[in-house]
């Protein structure tokens, strides 16, 4: 991934509106963001800047603003000069406050962008902590297909040429949505939550051999695509090896490790005349039911038990 | 397991022909191949994959293949990468 700049973060698409105003300093947009957190200026305008983290994203509230508001002109000179010595990354000011024209000259002079925000300072740190920890979040890019079945995000992975693409296709025509075709991008968000997205370029677009490229939106229309979608199962394709075993139970729970988080996982053997998208349709469905506490294959199992044990009494 | 870098000349980088190039090759061996980007990875017999590269002229490839005729297939990419896809 590349730089997270401030630029990225304040237009960053896709995301919630943080609906900012640039108002000074144009000039440090392109500043990276090297940390996910923020500073509230208050002591270093005050005169305090021992540990002064200059290169966070600096909110100033309420409490700032009134302090700025009420020092004389002098000392504000050297406040602000001193503030601006640093290498400031960018300022924040939520009530939608305007900053005296001295501060906005130094952020000028100083390429130090300068925001207003509608928001009262609570709620924008908490808009803030959310798009930045995903901004920040581990990630890494999979070869695999991400649809969302019946509210469940299935990804599909298997060596090419299996069949993800088609699958994701009569998936598709089966009025499922498709997020992410070929590549999908997964973040980490939390340690139980895995977020994947397409890349931006390759949005909707899925590669039918025979076809070539096409626009899965333009095509099958808006209802058929998402942009995003938390990933709770996987569902691998591979060529049906009769050497292999394949589950007929269902009574083993497996899973797969993507970031340190186990996601429940199945291995579908594909085979001509085997209907997939049905199955995995299907294994997504049950797995909506196991998360509901009903496993299929255990209260069959648990059945098939009670009926031994009383057939068993019966007949001694 | 056989590892190559290269640069990408090409002004126009890696757009859709281009990628169909590398993924023809890349079909013709059995071997598992990836091209890796800024710690991008993307699976060379996948056009979807190779184009969300974003492959740009001057981009640093890394060329990684693992299997049989990986020694072969990588320098054949190699060399159609610096031959800029006329061969």
């Amino acid at each position: 991934m590349g730089k997270i700049t401030v630029r990225y973060f304040i237009e960053g698409e896709g995301r919630i509106d943080l609906q900012l105003r640039l108002i000074a300093g144009e000039g440090g947009l392109d500043k990276e963001i090297k940390f996910g957190e923020i500073n509230r200026p208050g002591l270093a305008l005050a005169g305090f800047f021992d540990y002064f983290a200059y290169d966070r994203i600096q909110i100033f509230g309420q409490g700032e603003t009134a302090y700025m508001s009420q020092i004389s002109y002098e000392e504000k000179l050297r406040r602000y000069s001193e503030f601006f010595s640093y290498d400031v990354l960018c300022c924040i000011f939520t009530h939608e406050f305007i900053p005296d024209k001295l501060f906005l000259e130094f952020a000028e002079k100083k390429n130090v962008p300068v925001f207003l925000s509608k928001r009262s300072t609570t709620r924008f740190i908490t808009l803030f902590v959310h798009i930045i920890d995903e901004l920040f979040a581990e990630c890494v890019t999979l070869h695999a297909t991400l649809v969302d079945v019946f509210g469940v995000g299935v990804l599909l992975t298997g060596k090419s040429g299996v069949g993800k693409s088609e699958t994701a296709l009569e998936l598709i025509e089966r009025g499922h949505r498709l997020v992410a075709d070929d590549m999908v991008i997964v973040k980490k968000i939390d340690e139980s939550l895995l977020m994947g997205t397409g890349s931006e370029i390759l949005k909707h677009h899925i590669e039918i051999r025979g076809i070539g490229i096409v626009n899965v939106r333009e095509i099958f229309g808006i209802r058929s695509v998402r942009n995003r979608k938390r990933i709770e199962m996987v569902v691998l394709l591979e060529e049906w090896d009769s050497t292999k075993e394949y589950d007929r139970l269902g009574l083993d729970e497996k899973t797969y490790n993507i970031l340190d988080i186990e996601v429940p996982y199945i291995t579908v053997p594909v085979r001509p005349g085997r209907n997939i998208p049905v199955i995995v349709e299907t294994a997504a469905l049950n797995q909506r039911l196991k998360k509901v506490g009903v496993n299929s294959a255990r209260e069959l199992d648990e059945k098939i038990k009670r009926w031994i044990m009383s057939e068993g009494q019966n007949n001694g | 397991m056989v590892e190559k870098e290269v640069i990408v000349n090409s002004d126009a980088g890696i757009h859709a022909r281009p990628a169909m190039m590398i993924v023809r090759e890349a079909m013709k061996y059995p071997c598992e191949v990836t091209l890796i980007k800024d710690n991008i990875t993307a699976d060379a017999k996948s056009i979807m994959s190779v184009l969300g590269l974003a492959i740009i002229s001057g981009s640093k490839l890394t060329i990684r293949a693992n299997g049989d005729g990986e020694a072969e297939l990588v320098d054949t990419l190699v060399n159609l990468i610096e031959k800029d896809f006329k061969v």
